[in-house]
């Protein structure tokens, strides 16, 4: 009893380092935060210039009645629904083939972490340099064709208008896509290889035994085994893929969209950033929402893995 | 674990509330100041003052800015001027909000009009009225150090400075030294009265063309767009697979059309966002129309997914005949020389217009404006540098001669600078070589000064500017019908200020 | 071992294990098993390729940034893009070291002092939290422990503005410390940190508490030694993460004495103010210049980055 009431404070005394930090770098934003949702139009600058805010829900209203509101929520959505199970399932898969391998395994493995330290906005102007067409003549001819467009000519096929004006947002999606598994890639192989090399191997000893085929092997054995890796990898993935922002910049630039059509890929967290300029309750409120919606995704998420996730 | 969750971030974020709220509600953040009071005895030669200056300058400008600030500090040995880069002009506003809102603001900020009506939301702006012709502290002086023939100090036998001295305004004589739409570009914000900013270097926008392909397919450089529409079924009618011009700046253009037009664009009060009208609809309308019809390209119509790729690449190709383009550009349209010939003669003119007898071209570049500080005598050492780098005609002439901007100043004042009259009279419209065309330029620019215009700056006018080139894209584009790209752009800019 | 177990080995430890018995019993090996082989080598053949493919798609962009780096600014702006410099330009090297107001050694020195400062003291409080979270026991450990993971799912841009308000107020404005307190405390630290204690056997602990070990000493002798890959794994993360890091060090810290190479590097500084065009292949020097360091790093230190990661998995 007296160790028990020791641990107590010591236990908090332990805490204390982080927990003083918390309070001042996250706590106290987030109160910041809530309260700045609740003054209609609140900014910093005005309220030193003396001005005074309504108190109230305005902030909200107002975000949710804003025309291109639905769409950043809705690229947010397909962004976290296409890439996440994309990228999962990718990973996975280079993961089972690199733990099948011997020779040069260390090598690839090297390979499949480099994203993982690069500059994000230097592989951004690449991809886009990639996927672009550039200086149309009067012909409509571009006279610079990205290799991604080269490559489909070589095999036959006509050039695709991915990224510049006039572009459809099916390409444009596409493009991100790309981008943003490429970037998730990483990570996850990493800690589904980590995973798999931990796995026991009795347990495909005993697969073999039974005959059992390789596909079978990885659903039956590979994937419940990792489900734990698999799981801390989706969750983590939704959770990024609620906040994508920084890919779209990388490729469109501050517009979010193709040229002609700004603001056609925004997601929640541009909308969050356009807000930040002129109106910080309205960027709180903004974020609140995102955070309520990333709560309960993350919440149906874990709840499914507990269901699924196997101990 | 699960079900207390939302509870106990509730009860922890209300506890820490109560914490941290007591710690923070003690800080100062209030600037709120009157306008500006001289200090007793006005600016104090005597004691040192140390003021900061954020730009957004490239390295080679900075050696130039550099170099200037040695001069001013010959005159003001007290004042020490620490010039800071900030990256990117937004990366200034960024920063500067911030500070303002920490009360940390640095003194002199370089930017756009935009900006400054941005940081004016907390008044942390100084009006400059009271240092104007006619204002204020139109009787006093300051003490500056006399230099002598060569530029030195001139000092006593005890070491100690001679001072002459000289008007703390700006007089009426260096006023009207300066080019009127640049200087009052400095009454944009609000209601008009107050003067925010100094005008610090500036560019418009000119036609360039290609002299040899308009002899090939003998044209005249176009007066009006009805006559720019002439030469584009004309060139069409020789040879499709040419653009007979194109404009960078999207933006610009819509926003030049209404000046030209004299439709509605924005105000800086009341009802903010006049565009969506009749007069612009109609010539959008017009562009579509050409836009089809293959007559021109645009920055993002030739550039990548980010939107910037400036069209003289086609011009310099010769794939198109003429380019609408800023005059601080003017080195990009001129193609390398092989075996030192030009491969084509550069023409520089200026833009078309809706209406020759009242032309309008785009006034733009940086301005600086002075923040607010509780020591008076740093707004006045601010003040000072300002005006001494907005009137000094050496600082002018380097400047501009080095970034391809032109000098705020008019031509007969700049003329005063030997280096830069020999630059202005390097021009030769008959021989434009890498070596002179930013001189002819320069010239172009200063002949039409009774042109320039400027938009109202506001909270949102940076928005409206984003959106109009948006618009005028999307809808020469067919991305948006012309009804449906007015309408989203008003939207998009009502809901920034709503 | 019978050969039905060979097809389908999948640990390459076996493999070799394999191998070697395939080649002893080559001789009276069956028709059946021969084909068996044959698949084998089909499969592997076919995870080369497939492999193969994938980490050349992954290295595209490396090796676009590497050419790029080297190629004259016209050729880099070339029509048609070229898959290898024509002439190597290494003087972008030189230009990126040697640009005025860069000062990329002063960059490298101010970002290995706040990474190493950063790291060591981050560890410290990681260490220290994660132990409480998963040996001590107090009032609201888990409700605390949720509490904190999230704080994970908030949108951390929101914090900027109120945390430079604080900074000032604080007067941190242009020091280390603003670079380094503020992230001292990373909650995903904490529970990789915590996940690897708990793994450790509570055994160890009660036999400690019988002899008389201190809580401090317990962790010093035994759990630090026995979570050494996930500590490793957690400072090569955050000197990445200082590495890295832009908007903040941008907003708080942007004099030369301060600024990190990430800052500096997106400036305008690879910008000609005469014909606003920016030198993008000096700039890809630049970035090929401050990635090398990481990628070092990585190298140095993979198995431990992997074996951190992977001791990670969510038990409990």
């Amino acid at each position: 009893m007296d160790s028990k009431k020791k641990n107590q404070w010591k236990a908090w005394l332990y805490l204390l380092p982080t927990l003083l930090i918390i309070a001042v770098f996250t706590v106290w934003p987030i109160i910041n935060t809530i309260r700045m949702s609740l003054l209609k139009n609140y900014d910093d600058l005005r309220a030193i210039g003396g001005m005074t805010f309504e108190f109230g829900f305005a902030n909200f209203v107002n975000v949710a009645k804003y025309q291109g509101f639905l769409n950043c929520l809705g690229n947010t959505m397909i962004l976290c629904v296409v890439t996440v199970p994309i990228s999962t399932m990718l990973a996975l898969i280079i993961a089972v083939a690199l733990n099948s391998i011997k020779f040069v395994r260390k090598t690839l493995q090297t390979i499949f972490f480099l994203p993982y330290v690069t500059n994000s906005i230097a592989i951004g102007m690449v991809f886009m340099a990639m996927f672009q067409m550039v200086g149309y003549t009067a012909g409509g001819e571009p006279m610079s064709v990205g290799i991604i467009n080269s490559i489909i000519e070589a095999f036959g096929g006509t050039r695709v208008n991915w990224v510049n004006v006039g572009s459809g947002k099916f390409e444009n999606m596409v493009v991100l896509v790309i981008y943003i598994v490429w970037n998730a890639l990483p990570f996850k192989i990493l800690v589904l290889l980590g995973g798999l090399q931990s796995v026991n191997k009795q347990y495909y000893d005993a697969a073999k035994v039974d005959g059992t085929s390789r596909i079978r092997t990885f659903w039956r054995i590979t994937v419940p085994l990792l489900s734990p890796m698999i799981a801390y990898v989706v969750i983590t993935g939704f959770i990024g893929g609620f906040k994508e922002y920084s890919s779209i910049v990388g490729i469109f630039g501050d517009g979010m969209g193709p040229a002609g059509n700004s603001g056609s890929l925004n997601t929640m967290v541009g909308f969050i950033y356009d807000n930040l300029n002129h109106n910080q309750g309205r960027a709180s409120a903004a974020a609140l929402i995102l955070f309520a919606i990333i709560f309960v995704v993350t919440m149906i998420n874990m709840w499914v893995s507990k269901k699924k996730v196997h101990y | 674990m699960k079900k207390r969750f939302g509870a106990i971030l509730l009860s922890g974020v209300m506890a820490c509330s109560v914490m941290v709220g007591i710690a923070f509600s003690t800080g100062c953040r209030g600037n709120r100041k009157p306008d500006f009071e001289m200090p007793e005895g006005g600016f104090d030669v005597n004691n040192d003052v140390t003021i900061t200056f954020y730009h957004s300058m490239g390295a080679d400008n900075r050696k130039v800015l550099q170099a200037s600030l040695e001069q001013f500090k010959l005159l003001y040995p007290n004042i020490t001027v620490v010039e800071e880069a900030q990256g990117g002009y937004d990366d200034v506003l960024t920063q500067v909000k911030n500070e303002i809102i920490a009360g940390t603001q640095p003194d002199i900020a370089y930017g756009y009009p935009d900006h400054v009506a941005e940081y004016n939301q907390s008044y942390a702006v100084q009006a400059l009225n009271d240092f104007l012709p006619g204002g204020t502290y139109n009787d006093y002086t300051v003490q500056q150090v006399k230099l002598d023939n060569n530029g030195n100090q001139v000092k006593n036998e005890d070491g100690s400075y001679v001072y002459e001295e000289v008007s703390l305004n700006i007089t009426e004589a260096q006023k009207a030294n300066f080019i009127e739409g640049y200087y009052n570009e400095g009454y944009l914000f609000d209601d008009g009265s107050k003067m925010y900013t100094l005008p610090f270097s500036k560019s418009t926008e000119v036609l360039y063309y290609n002299k040899d392909l308009f002899t090939k397919y003998n044209l005249q450089v176009p007066k009006t767009w009805d006559d720019l529409e002439e030469i584009c079924k004309k060139v069409k009618a020789e040879d499709p697979s040419l653009y007979p011009f194109t404009y960078d700046s999207e933006s610009n253009w819509f926003i030049t059309m209404c000046e030209q037009s004299g439709s509605g664009y924005t105000s800086s009060s009341g009802n903010n966002f006049l565009f969506d009208n009749a007069t612009n609809r109609a010539f959008i309308e017009r562009f579509k129309g050409w836009y089809e019809k293959g007559y021109f390209s645009t920055q993002a119509i030739n550039g990548g997914a980010a939107g910037n790729k400036y069209t003289s690449d086609l011009f310099t190709a010769q794939k198109s005949l003429m380019c609408i383009g800023s005059s601080a550009g003017a080195n990009n349209q001129i193609a390398a020389p092989t075996d030192g010939k030009y491969p084509y003669q550069v023409g520089i003119a200026s833009m078309p217009q809706v209406n020759p007898d009242k032309p309008k071209v785009i006034s733009q570049g940086p301005s600086v404006c002075v923040l607010k500080q509780d020591d008076p005598q740093r707004v006045l050492a601010s003040w000072l540098l300002v005006k001494y780098l907005a009137t000094d005609v050496n600082f002018q002439a380097a400047f501009s001669m080095g970034s391809g901007y032109v000098p705020v100043l008019k031509e007969s004042e700049m003329r005063k600078s030997t280096i830069y009259a020999t630059h202005l009279d390097s021009a030769n419209e008959n021989n434009v070589t890498k070596a002179n065309i930013t001189a002819l330029a320069a010239k172009v620019c200063m002949q039409q000064e009774a042109a320039y215009y400027t938009s109202p700056a506001f909270v949102g006018s940076s928005t409206a500017r984003a959106q109009v080139g948006n618009l005028l894209l999307a809808a020469v584009t067919g991305t948006k019908t012309i009804d449906e790209a007015f309408k989203y752009a008003i939207a998009e800019c009502e809901y920034q200020v709503g | 071992m019978t050969d039905k177990i060979n097809e389908n080995e999948v640990t390459p430890e076996q493999q070799s294990v394999d191998s070697q018995s395939k080649v002893m019993k080559k001789k009276d090996i069956q028709s059946v098993s021969k084909k068996q082989i044959a698949v084998k080598v089909l499969v592997q053949i076919a995870l080369y390729t497939f492999l193969i493919i994938m980490a050349l798609i992954v290295l595209f962009p490396f090796y676009w940034m590497l050419i790029s780096s080297l190629k004259t600014l016209d050729e880099y702006n070339a029509t048609v893009p070229t898959l290898w410099p024509q002439q190597f330009k290494w003087a972008n090297y030189a230009v990126a070291f040697e640009t005025d107001g860069l000062n990329l050694g002063r960059l490298f020195l101010n970002t290995v002092i706040v990474g190493v400062v950063s790291t060591l003291l981050s560890l410290v409080v990681t260490v220290l939290a994660a132990y409480a979270f998963a040996r001590l026991e107090f009032k609201g450990k888990n409700a605390l422990f949720a509490a904190l993971l999230a704080t994970m799912m908030i949108p951390g841009e929101l914090f900027t503005i109120t945390n430079y308000l604080t900074v000032t107020t604080f007067q941190w404005r242009n020091t280390f410390t603003v670079l380094i307190v503020p992230f001292l405390v990373s909650v995903f630290y904490i529970y990789l940190l915590r996940q690897n204690f708990l793994q450790i056997p509570n055994e160890l602990y009660l036999a400690a508490k019988v002899d008389g070990t201190s809580d401090l000493k317990y962790l010093w002798k035994v759990m630090i030694p026995l979570s050494a890959p996930t500590l490793i794994s957690i400072t090569i993360l955050k000197m990445m993460g200082a590495w890295n890091s832009y908007i903040w060090p941008r907003l708080v810290a942007n004099d030369m004495a301060h600024r990190l190479v990430t800052v500096g590097l997106r400036g305008s500084t690879f910008t000609d103010a005469m014909t606003n065009m920016t030198d993008y292949p000096a700039q890809m020097a630049a970035v090929v210049i401050v990635t090398i360091p990481l990628l070092l790093v990585f190298l140095f230190f993979r198995k431990y980055i992997m074996r951190g990661v992977s001791r990670s998995g969510i038990k409990g």
